[in-house]
């Protein structure tokens, strides 16, 4: 017989870390993704496609040349098969020093690369091993330079993610202060018809919008796009607003205005500074649905494409390389990384942080 | 300080709740009224049309004399002591009592001057700088009296303060909320379901029912001539005793005929009873006004159901029927359940309703 004591206590830590183990395993399905999109960004181009994927990017690249059939034999370490593997045979060095830079992420000059087959020759054919160190953001600067477009999409996506906040909460939060504060006739059926847009696929929503916007002039214009994604929003905040202006008692309103408050002094020095954090909330679902947006911005852009589209575009074509779609991908969420922490206080605040 | 008038005062919800029904009323100057009924009666409703926060569906409100039925909340003058404090929670204590003054445009060091006053009125002088959510629930009831001290109003309106308090705080409070009164004179108007509250705060209490004023009158008046046989039951605890009787008249005398009792009127009160013509009458005898006594003298004797020991007396209950009746007697002789008791009236507290229409009858004019 065990001390029940001990059993006890034993079974308690059982649960414990059966607790700790259900914890970490939500943790890993939900960082596993985010940490090979980060890893995957740093690859050089020939890693990304190697399987199965490294797990971490090397930033220095041990290489081998050595004579070849055409002239001079490049070979690359190859962390997999742990040995050296041949890439590239021939005798000129600008296709050498392209090839670094495409598959290697190497930049160097076509000095450097005779310099070496120099060497090679100076040995009298006997392999020259080297190792080149690569920029650490190497893919950024690739993916920044060959889209032409990603430095104004970008201003583009800030300027519509900026504004679809700016249209969602003031139209949503005055329709969820109204919804929150006063009875009228429909207030059941209007309050769910306005999550009844989000129940239609984004798609089927643009293409109508594109005749739409066209007329009225906004398609391929920041202004059209916010405009959609504000339809889309404002449901969300409306319910988000609403259900926190619900919980900030009438009274409070009320006392000012009994206090010597107009209706709208009550209003912006009561009852909006204890909303903020609820309306924080909202602007960060705005903000996140107008940034990562895709499917939408495809279909109503055409010559001024949102940065989502500019990073999904990077996967098109025979030129398409996933790790340089992975950097454009990393750069688009450090935006909404950013937002997130800064109103992340707030947001804090909304979940039981502060009761109000 | 200020005179309220009410007249004609209604308030509907839609088209069929009529929550203040057509009522008149004056609050003296300088006077503690209570509004006292069970929830829903209107007394709320009366008091945020009195503050501007309900729309007055028919009827003036006059402070002062002036007619203020249709002006804003802030147009009023008055300050409101809300039930669940209505305190700032984004303020600390010293803004929340300092903010109405910079709306009323009261200058800087006046202000100051005047928030620490009502500060030390209400005992928060310490708490000036902390937030409401580090406050306990009673002085966060101080810092809404403070606040609304410190406007100086025509009136106070108070919609259950004390009801979010827990019970010796909230009789704590009562003490105060009656000091302060006296201090600052102001003609307060007070909301409450609780009928001991009332009785222990009022100059005169205004006993609602239903959108009506069933009694007006001082908590002694209401008390011991209640109008109606509502507010008769309403009004202290246990609650009046009612019996259903049958009249016989014999010669001139008066003989009110009970299941368990017949009781024979004196000649007064018989007198004052003589317009009353009806068949059936209602006694009322509050719980303190029944009286154990020996069987000789006793008009009925029972069985006791229930005893519950107070301390200072016991209320013991028993069974009549299917009415419960309950006495409030001394604690000694001690009483047990089961025990026979003999009990008796004390017959120059005994009132009379008109069962039909419920209102007091053969009261001296």
């Amino acid at each position: 017989m065990m001390d029940p004591k001990i059993q006890y206590r034993l079974r308690k830590a059982a649960r414990q870390m059966l607790l700790y183990l259900v914890v970490l395993t939500i943790t890993l399905v939900i960082m596993t993704p985010v940490y090979f999109i980060t890893v995957l960004s740093f690859l050089t181009t020939r890693e990304a496609y190697e399987y199965p994927l490294p797990l971490y990017p090397t930033f220095t690249i041990r290489m081998k040349m050595e004579r070849g059939k055409r002239g001079y034999l490049l070979s690359v370490w190859d962390r997999n098969e742990q040995a050296y593997v041949s890439v590239l045979d021939t005798d000129d060095a600008d296709k050498m020093r392209v090839y670094m830079e495409t598959y290697l992420g190497l930049k160097p000059s076509n000095e450097q690369v005779t310099e070496v087959m120099q060497k090679v020759d100076a040995t009298g054919g006997q392999p020259v091993y080297f190792a080149w160190r690569r920029h650490i953001l190497s893919n950024y600067a690739t993916f920044f330079r060959v889209t032409r477009d990603a430095v104004p999409a970008l201003i583009r996506s800030l300027q519509i993610a900026a504004l679809t906040i700016a249209i969602s909460l003031s139209i949503g939060g005055a329709a969820g202060y109204a919804f929150a504060r006063y009875r009228f006739y429909g207030k059941n059926a209007l309050k769910f018809s306005v999550l009844f847009v989000r129940m239609f696929p984004g798609v089927a929503i643009a293409i109508p919008m594109v005749i739409i916007l066209a007329r009225i002039g906004l398609y391929d214009r920041p202004a059209g796009l916010s405009l959609l994604y504000s339809v889309g929003v404002i449901g969300m905040t409306v319910w988000i607003t609403a259900s926190i202006f619900m919980a900030i008692p009438v009274s409070l309103e009320e006392a000012a205005m009994v206090f010597g408050a107009t209706r709208l002094q009550a209003f912006l020095r009561i009852t909006l500074p204890l909303a903020f954090p609820g309306l924080a909330a909202a602007a960060m679902y705005a903000f996140i649905g107008a940034w990562n947006e895709t499917v939408a911005a495809i279909i109503l852009t055409e010559f001024n494409p949102t940065f989502s589209v500019v990073v999904y575009q990077t996967l098109l074509g025979a030129t398409g390389q996933v790790n340089l779609t992975a950097a454009g991908g990393m750069a688009m969420a450090l935006p909404a990384v950013v937002f997130t922490f800064f109103i992340r206080r707030y947001i804090h605040q909304m979940w039981g942080g502060v009761t109000v | 300080m200020a005179e309220v008038q009410l007249i004609n005062l209604t308030k509907r919800f839609g088209r069929r709740v009529l929550a203040v029904d057509h009522i008149h009323l004056t609050v003296k100057d300088r006077e503690f009224l209570v509004l006292l009924g069970p929830s829903g009666c209107g007394k709320t409703t009366t008091l945020r049309m009195i503050a501007g926060l309900e729309e007055v569906s028919e009827g003036t409100i006059l402070i002062d004399g002036e007619d203020v039925t249709y002006l804003p909340p802030r147009a009023r003058n008055v300050s409101m002591v809300f039930q669940n404090y209505a305190v700032w929670p984004h303020m600390t204590v010293y803004e929340n009592i300092a903010y109405p003054l910079r709306l009323k445009k009261v200058p800087r060091d006046e202000i100051d001057r005047r928030v620490k006053e009502v500060a030390e009125l209400t005992k928060i002088a310490e708490l000036l700088d902390r937030y409401p959510s580090q406050l306990s629930g009673g002085q966060q009831q101080r810092v809404a009296l403070a606040r609304a001290i410190a406007v100086k109003p025509k009136v106070f309106l108070m919609d259950e303060p004390l009801s979010n308090l827990d019970a010796k705080l909230r009789v704590h409070m009562r003490t105060e909320l009656k000091a302060i009164h006296h201090q600052t004179q102001a003609t307060t108007i007070f909301v409450t379901h609780d009928q001991s509250e009332a009785m222990s705060m009022a100059d005169r209490i205004v006993v609602m029912r239903e959108g009506r004023i069933e009694q007006v009158g001082t908590p002694e008046e209401v008390y011991e001539k209640s109008a109606n046989m509502f507010v008769a039951s309403f009004i202290g605890l246990p609650p009046t005793n009612f019996f259903y009787t049958e009249v016989r008249r014999e010669n001139d005398a008066l003989k009110l005929v009970h299941p368990y009792f017949t009781l024979t009127l004196s000649p007064e009160q018989a007198a004052r009873l003589k317009d009353y013509t009806k068949s059936r009458l209602v006694l009322g005898v509050r719980p303190e006004n029944l009286l154990l006594t020996t069987e000789d003298q006793a008009l009925f004797s029972v069985e006791a159901m229930v005893v519950e020991p107070q301390g200072s007396h016991q209320i013991i209950a028993f069974q009549m029927d299917d009415q419960i009746v309950k006495i409030v007697a001394p604690a000694y002789p001690k009483v047990w359940p089961g025990e026979r008791i003999h009990v008796t009236f004390r017959p120059e507290r005994i009132r009379f309703f008109d069962p039909e229409t419920q209102q007091a009858v053969g009261d001296e004019a």
